[in-house]
C-alpha cells in the first residue's frame, strides 16, 4: 500500500501500489478538478511535492502537453499518473 | 581473525554518519586550516587538527559503528590542486587511514577502517578532465589509503558513471602493485531526479560496474532514506553485490538561511531499518546531517538484523551513460543499428570525411528512433586518424545518445580510447583467431579492465569457418579463452558464426546459410549462456535492394528460430515476415536452404522475379488477389468504392450470409483488434465501418428471406437531460457494423421511454450514454427504477464522466441485472459478444468492499477555510479594485468561421475529438500519421469552411453590475443599478477552500460580471445530422469534432476579447498554455464542476437575450442548436476551475 497526501486539504489516503491517482482522488473526494481525464486539457495539473519518482512515467502525450506549458518537471497531470510509492500532491489546476 | 568479509556474513554492518557535519560543528577557523587561502580544505584538517578527526571516529565507534570512513573525501591530487596541495595527497591519505586505524585498535571488538574516496570536482564524462589525469590522481589516493592500513576502499557519493570506472581501476591497480586485495565498495548518489548527476539510472550503474567485480554497490547522500526506495529495490532485485545505504537525514531544508536536515534520530532509524529489511541491505550508516546520535540510535536495531539473503537476478546488458539495455530482448533479436559505420554506410563516411560531427550524431539518433537497441560505431576510414576520430565523435555522442555502443574496430588503441570515452558498458566488435590469439588476449584484457562485452567471430588461423563443425570448434576455443581464462561471463561473450552472401551464386557458399543457421543451434546448445550475433544483411550482398530486403528479413526470421540473440541490421528495414508475398517467400527460403532441383535454381528465380521490382513488399494489384481476400483488405483499408465492385463479384459465387459472417465481420474483428492494440486510429476505424456499412447494404437484398446475420440487439440512448450524441453514435456505428442490430433512440431519453421501447423491441441489452456529470447520477437513478420494476435486462453504461469504479461499484449495487462499463465502443462490442454467446455469467453485484474500498482515507484535515462575515471563502482576497468595462449591457458579434481557427486547440481536436492517439505507434510513425493524415484533413476543412457556409458563428456578450451575497450573485440593471435583473445562485464546496463562484465577486461594492454566448448556428447542427443519416461516419465524426472544438475556440476568442476590454489581458500566455487557463480570471460554464446545474442557462440566456441569435433552451436546460456554449466570466486573479 502507498500513502498519498493531498496538501491543500491535509488529506491522507492509502491505496494499493499502482493505483491511478485519479481513482484515489475520486474515491477520497480530494479537491482536484478533472476535465477530459485523457491528458489533454490540463485542468487536473498537480505539483508532486514529494515522491516524484514514485509516479509512473509520463506518456508521450502528457509529455508533449506539459512541454507546451513549459511546466517544471515536478508537475504532472493527475489523470495520467499511477502511484507506486508515497507521494505528496498539491493541486495547481490549469 | 575477523575480517570485514567474515563480519558481513555474521551481521549487518553499521558504518558511521557524516564526517563533514561533525567537523563543521567544531566551527573551524582560517587558523585551523593553516591560513585563509586553505579555508575549506577539510582533508587538510587530518594533518592540522588530527585530534578532531580522532574524536569524531571515537564518537562513532562509541555509538556502535563497526567501521568508520577516513577523512579523505577529497584527498586526491586533482582536488587538493585547487589549494596547491597536490603533493600532499599521498601523505594525507596515509595519515587519515592511520588515525582511523589507531582509534579502531583502541576498541576491543573488531572495528574497521574504510578508505573514503569522493567524486572529486571534475566530471570526466563532461570532458572536465582526461582519463589519464583522473586515473593518475586516484591512484595516488588509493596508494595512500592502502599504505595507511584501510580495510576497504569506498568509492562514494559518485555522480558520474565514468568517474566510478576510473576510480575502480585505480584501486585495482594500487592493490595489484601491493599484492594486497581489500574489498572494493562503490556508492552512487541518486539525486531527487532519480538519476546520478550526469543522468545515469541505477540500472545503468549496475550493468556497467557488474563486470568489474566489485564487492558492494550501494547508495549514499543525495536524499533521505525514503527517496532511495525505488533504486534500492532495483539493486535488491538485480545486484549480485552486497547493498549499502547511507542516506542523508532527509532532504535538506533551508531554515532562515541555514541548511537543516530534518530527520531526527528516531525518524531516521525507523526509515533506515525499514529499508534494510525490505531491500536486504548489508551495510547501513548515514551521510549528510547524520550524527553519532543517529548512529547510536541505529545500533540496537542493526544488532537485531540478520545478514540479508537475496536471490538477485541480473539481466545481462550493455549500458549507455543513461540506461541499461538487456542483450536478450523479448522478442528476439536485439537490433544493432548498422548505419553509424564508415565501412557500411556511405552517408556516414561522407559525414566523417567532412567532420560533420553533428550530422553523425543525427544519424545515430535516427537509428535510435527507428528502434535499434544498440549502435554499432565504426570510424575506420583509410587515410584518417581513427583514434582521433573516435575521440572526437564519442566525446560528443555519449551524452546525446541513450543507446549503448558497440565499438567496431580491429585496432587496439582505437578500442581502448573508445572505452575510456564511454561511461557505460560497451560491446567490443570484435575478436578472432586469424593471427593466433595474441590480439584476442589483448582485447579481452580490455574487456576486463573496462567492463565490456565482446563479439567473437568464428575465424581462426585457417580462415573463416564455413562448416557448422568448424564454426562450433572455433566457438569452443573462443569460449575457453574468454570465459575459461579471462573470466568473462558467458553472457558477455557474443559469438558470430559468420554470414556469407548467397547472392554470388558461388558453389562454395550455396550451403553457407544452412551451415550458419545450424551452427547457431549447436553453439547455443553446447555453450550455455553465450550469446549469438549475425551481420544478417551480408547474406544478400550483391543482389538488388528490393530482393535484399526480402532475403535479409527471412534470413533474420530463420536465424532467430535457430537461436540468434542479436542482429546487426538496419532497424528501419525490418519487414514483418507476414507481409512478404508467399511466392517471394518460397523462392527465398529455397535459396536459404539451397533447395535446387533439376533446372530450378532459386537464385535465378529470385533475380528474375525482382529484376524490375523496386519494393520488397508488393501491396499487390488488387485484381490479382482472390476476391474474398480483396474484400477483407477493402474493409481493413476502408476503401468503399473498390469494395463495392468486389462485393458484386463475390455475390456471383458466394453465399451472401457467409460473405457477411465470415469475410466482412472477420475483417471488422481485425479492425477492432488493431484499434485495441493501438495500431489503428479511430478515423481509420470509421472509414472501415463506413466501408462495412456500404458492403452490407449491397448484400442485404441478396439475403434469403428471414435469414439474419445479426447476432443480437442493443437498445441505445443518451439519458434524460443530456443532448450528447457522438459517443452513443460511435457505439451504434461499431456495433451495427459488427453484426449487431442497434436501435438508436437518440438523446434526452427518459427511462420510461426506453423501457416502453424495450417491450416492443426486445433486446439483449440496453446501452445508456451521457457526457454530463449529472448523467452519471441519472444512470444510477434509471437502474434504481429498473430494479423497482424487477427487471433483469443487462445494461451497458458509457460516457466521459463515468468511471469504471462507479459503474462496477455503485451502479452494480443498485441493480440486480448485469451492469457493464464500456470505456469505448469496442468494449461495448465485447460485452455484447459475451452476452449473446452466454460467456458472461451474470456478475454478482459487487459487495461493499469493492476495488474502491481498497482506497482508504487515513486522515482528513478538518482545517476548512473559514467564511467571512459576508459568507464568502476567506481564501479569496479582494485586493484589487474591479476593472471598468468599456460599456454596460449587451452587444452582438458576427464572425467568419476562419477567424475561429486562430483560437482552435488543434492538439485537443486531433487527439481527443478525431482520435489520433499515439497508441502503440512509435514517435516517428505517429508524427507521420499526424503529418500525412490529420493535419491535411484539418487544412481541407479550413478551406472548405471559407467557401461553404456550414458554420454561421454569432455571439452575444455583455457586462453587468453585480454584487455577491453569500452563495448568490445579484445581477443589476446597467441602466438602473438599484434594479435587480436576476439572482444567480451557485453551490459551495463543503470543505477545504469552501469555494463558490460568488467568492470571486465583491460583496462590499459593485463588481463587474461578464456573460457570453456563442453559437455556430442551426446550419452546423443540421449538417452533422445529415452526415450521420447518410452513413458518412468518418465525415460525421470529423465534422462533429471540429464543430465542437470550434465552438470552444469561439468561446475562447470571445473570452480573450473580454479580457482585453477589461484591461486584464496582460497575463495571457502564448501557445497552448492559453487553453489551460493561461490567463487572468476564469470562464465558468453551466454543467461543469464549479456550477453543475444546467438550469442556470435559463437566466443567462434571458440576460443576454440569446433568442436574438437563435439560441433557445431545451426542456432539459441545454442550449439548442447543438454547437452553442455560454459562460460567466470572472475577472478575479484567483478565479480558477474547481469542483464542488
Amino acid at each position: 500500500m502507498v500513502k498519498v497526501r493531498f496538501l491543500l486539504e491535509d488529506l491522507l489516503v492509502e491505496a494499493p501500489a499502482g493505483t491511478p491517482l485519479q481513482r484515489i482522488a475520486d474515491a477520497a473526494g480530494a479537491d482536484i478538478t478533472f476535465g477530459c481525464r485523457t491528458g489533454s486539457c490540463g485542468t487536473c495539473r498537480v505539483r508532486v511535492a514529494g515522491g516524484l519518482e514514485h509516479c509512473s512515467d509520463p506518456g508521450p502525450e502528457e509529455r508533449d502537453f506539459l512541454k507546451g506549458l513549459e511546466a517544471p518537471p515536478d508537475q504532472r497531470l493527475a489523470c495520467q499518473v499511477c502511484v507506486h510509492g508515497d507521494v505528496d500532491i498539491e493541486y495547481l489546476g490549469p | 581473525m575477523t575480517t570485514l568479509e567474515t563480519l558481513l556474513r555474521e551481521k549487518v554492518l553499521l558504518l558511521d554518519g557524516g564526517m563533514g557535519t561533525q567537523i563543521f560543528a567544531r566551527k573551524p577557523t582560517p587558523e585551523d586550516y593553516g591560513g585563509a587561502a586553505l579555508e575549506g580544505c577539510v582533508d587538510l584538517l587530518t594533518e592540522r587538527r588530527p585530534q578532531w578527526i580522532r574524536e569524531i571516529h571515537e564518537s562513532y565507534f562509541r555509538a556502535g559503528a563497526d567501521a568508520v570512513e577516513t577523512n579523505t573525501f577529497g584527498a586526491n591530487p586533482l582536488v587538493l590542486g585547487e589549494f596547491k596541495l597536490s603533493a600532499k595527497a599521498y601523505d594525507l591519505n596515509v595519515q587519515a587511514a592511520s588515525i582511523a586505524r589507531d582509534v579502531a585498535r583502541s576498541f576491543d571488538r573488531p572495528r574497521f577502517v574504510i578508505g573514503s574516496v569522493g567524486p572529486g570536482t571534475k566530471l570526466i564524462t563532461l570532458g572536465h578532465v582526461s582519463y589519464a589525469d583522473l586515473l593518475a590522481s586516484y591512484r595516488v589516493q588509493m596508494d595512500g589509503l592502502l599504505d595507511g592500513g584501510a580495510d576497504a576502499i569506498l568509492i562514494e557519493t559518485c555522480q558520474d558513471l565514468g568517474q566510478i570506472k576510473v576510480a575502480v581501476r585505480a584501486a585495482r591497480e594500487a592493490m595489484a602493485a601491493r599484492r594486497r586485495k581489500v574489498p572494493l565498495w562503490v556508492q552512487a548518489t541518486v539525486e531527487t531526479t532519480g538519476t546520478l548527476l550526469v543522468g545515469s539510472d541505477i540500472a545503468a550503474v549496475l550493468t556497467s560496474l557488474e563486470p568489474l567485480g566489485i564487492d558492494v554497490l550501494g547508495i549514499n547522500c543525495g536524499t533521505g532514506p525514503d527517496e532511495m526506495h525505488a533504486h534500492l529495490q532495483t539493486l535488491s532485485e538485480s545486484s549480485p553485490f552486497r547493498i549499502s545505504c547511507l542516506p542523508n537525514a532527509g532532504l535538506p531544508e533551508n531554515r532562515e538561511g541555514q541548511v537543516v536536515y530534518p530527520l531526527a534520530p528516531e525518524a531516521f532509524v525507523q526509515k533506515v531499518l525499514h529499508a534494510a529489511s525490505e531491500f536486504g541491505l548489508a551495510i547501513l550508516g548515514g551521510c549528510c546531517g547524520t550524527t553519532p546520535d543517529h548512529i547510536g540510535a541505529l545500533a540496537p536495531g542493526v544488532e537485531k538484523l540478520n545478514p540479508p539473503r537475496r536471490t538477485p537476478r541480473l539481466e545481462r546488458g550493455a549500458a549507455s551513460l543513461y540506461q541499461s539495455v538487456a542483450l536478450r530482448q523479448e522478442p528476439a533479436p536485439l537490433i544493432v543499428g548498422e548505419r553509424t559505420n564508415a565501412n557500411g554506410s556511405k552517408k556516414f563516411r561522407d559525414l566523417l570525411a567532412t567532420e560533420d560531427w553533428d550530422g553523425m550524431i543525427s544519424l545515430a539518433k535516427e537509428q535510435q528512433r527507428e528502434g535499434a537497441h544498440l549502435l554499432d560505431l565504426c570510424v575506420a576510414y583509410v587515410g584518417r586518424d581513427e583514434v582521433r576520430d573516435a575521440d572526437e565523435l564519442l566525446s560528443r555522442l555519449v551524452t546525446q545518445i541513450t543507446l549503448p555502443l558497440m565499438i567496431d574496430s580491429t585496432e587496439f588503441p582505437v578500442i581502448e580510447r573508445a572505452l575510456q570515452r564511454s561511461p557505460g558498458k560497451c560491446v567490443i566488435n570484435s575478436i578472432n583467431f586469424e593471427d593466433g590469439d595474441a590480439k584476442a588476449r589483448a582485447i579481452l584484457e580490455l574487456c576486463r579492465t573496462y567492463g565490456a562485452a565482446v563479439v567473437a567471430l568464428t575465424i581462426d588461423e585457417r580462415g573463416m569457418a564455413k562448416t557448422r563443425a568448424q564454426k562450433l570448434e572455433v566457438a569452443r576455443r573462443l569460449h575457453a579463452l574468454a570465459v575459461g581464462e579471462y573470466g568473462l561471463d558467458p553472457g558477455d561473450l557474443i559469438i558470430d558464426p559468420l554470414t556469407f552472401t548467397l547472392g554470388s551464386g558461388d558453389e562454395e557458399f550455396r550451403g553457407s546459410a544452412v551451415e550458419t543457421l545450424e551452427a547457431l543451434g549447436l553453439i547455443k546448445a553446447e555453450l550455455p549462456g553465450v550469446m549469438t550475433i549475425l551481420g544478417v544483411s551480408n547474406v544478400s550482398f550483391g543482389l538488388n535492394p528490393a530482393s535484399r530486403h526480402v532475403l535479409n528479413a527471412l534470413m533474420l526470421y530463420h536465424a532467430v528460430k535457430h537461436g540468434l540473440d542479436m542482429a546487426i541490421f538496419n532497424a528501419s528495414k525490418v519487414i514483418p515476415v507476414a507481409k512478404i508475398d508467399p511466392e517471394d517467400r518460397r523462392i527465398v527460403e529455397d535459396l536459404i536452404y539451397d533447395r535446387r532441383t533439376g533446372d530450378y535454381d532459386p537464385l535465378k528465380a529470385l533475380m528474375a522475379r525482382f529484376s524490375s521490382r523496386k519494393t520488397a513488399v508488393v501491396e499487390g494489384h488488387r485484381a490479382d488477389l482472390p476476391v474474398l481476400e480483396r474484400l477483407h483488405r477493402g474493409i481493413l483499408d476502408g476503401e468503399k468504392q473498390a469494395l463495392l465492385a468486389d462485393v458484386d463479384e463475390a455475390l456471383r459465387d458466394h453465399d451472401p450470409l457467409k460473405l457477411i459472417n465470415e469475410v466482412l465481420l472477420g475483417a471488422m474483428k481485425v479492425v477492432g483488434e488493431r484499434f485495441g492494440a493501438g495500431e489503428m486510429q479511430l478515423p481509420f476505424v470509421l472509414e472501415s465501418a463506413e466501408a462495412m456499412k456500404a458492403a452490407i447494404k449491397r448484400i442485404e437484398p441478396h439475403l434469403p428471406r428471414e435469414s439474419s446475420y445479426q447476432k443480437g440487439r442493443l437498445l441505445l440512448a443518451t439519458v434524460k437531460g443530456d443532448v450528447h450524441d457522438i459517443g452513443k453514435n460511435l457505439v451504434d456505428i461499431i456495433l451495427s457494423n459488427n453484426g449487431f442490430e442497434v436501435k438508436n433512440l437518440g438523446i434526452k431519453q427518459p427511462i420510461e421511454a426506453i423501457l416502453k421501447e424495450l417491450e416492443a423491441w426486445p433486446a439483449e441489452a440496453i446501452g445508456l450514454s451521457g457526457l454530463l456529470v449529472k448523467s452519471t447520477v441519472i444512470m444510477k437513478e434509471n437502474l434504481h427504477f429498473m430494479e423497482e420494476l424487477g427487471l433483469k435486462v443487462p445494461v451497458i453504461l458509457g460516457g466521459a464522466a463515468l468511471t469504471r469504479d462507479y459503474v462496477e461499484g455503485d451502479c452494480r449495487r443498485t441493480y440486480s441485472g448485469s451492469v457493464f462499463y464500456a470505456e469505448d465502443a469496442f468494449e461495448g462490442l465485447r460485452h455484447m459478444q459475451a452476452l449473446v454467446s452466454g460467456e458472461a455469467a451474470v456478475p454478482s453485484p459487487t459487495p461493499a468492499a469493492s476495488a474502491a474500498g481498497e482506497i482508504k482515507v487515513l486522515h482528513r484535515g478538518t482545517t476548512s477555510v473559514p467564511l467571512t462575515a459576508q459568507g464568502q471563502s476567506s481564501w479569496v482576497r479582494h485586493e484589487m479594485p474591479p476593472p471598468t468595462p468599456p460599456f454596460w449591457g449587451v452587444r452582438e458579434l458576427v464572425d467568419r468561421p476562419v477567424d475561429l481557427f486562430e483560437h482552435l486547440d488543434a492538439f485537443a481536436l486531433l487527439r481527443n475529438r478525431w482520435g489520433f492517439s499515439q497508441g502503440s505507434l512509435g514517435d516517428e510513425a505517429f508524427a507521420s500519421v499526424l503529418r500525412e493524415k490529420a493535419e491535411p484533413q484539418l487544412d481541407r476543412w479550413r478551406e472548405r469552411l471559407a467557401a461553404d457556409p456550414l458554420f454561421q458563428p454569432r455571439a452575444r456578450y455583455g457586462y453587468f453590475p453585480v454584487r455577491a451575497e453569500g452563495d448568490a450573485l445579484r445581477v443589476c440593471d446597467p441602466l438602473d443599478p438599484d434594479r435587480t435583473l436576476a439572482w444567480l445562485t451557485f453551490p459551495r464546496q463543503a470543505g477545504g477552500r469552501r469555494l463558490c463562484i460568488t467568492d470571486y465577486f465583491r460583496a462590499d461594492q459593485t463588481d463587474v460580471l461578464a456573460l457570453q454566448l456563442v453559437t455556430l448556428g442551426q446550419a452546423a447542427a443540421d449538417h452533422a445530422a445529415r452526415l450521420y443519416r447518410a452513413d458518412g461516419y468518418a465525415d460525421y465524426f470529423a465534422f462533429h469534432g471540429l464543430a465542437t472544438e470550434l465552438t470552444e475556440a469561439y468561446a475562447e476568442r470571445l473570452h480573450a476579447r473580454i479580457r482585453r476590454e477589461l484591461g486584464i489581458h496582460g497575463k495571457d500566455l502564448p501557445g497552448r498554455a492559453l487553453f489551460a487557463q493561461g490567463y487572468q480570471g476564469s470562464r465558468y460554464s453551466y454543467g461543469y464542476p464549479a456550477c453543475p446545474d444546467l438550469e442556470g442557462n435559463g437566466p443567462l440566456l434571458d440576460l443576454l437575450r440569446g433568442a436574438e441569435i437563435g439560441v433557445h433552451l431545451s426542456e432539459s436546460h441545454q442550449m439548442d442548436p447543438e454547437y452553442t456554449t455560454s459562460a460567466l466570466v470572472a475577472w478575479h486573479p484567483q478565479a480558477r476551475y474547481f469542483s464542488v
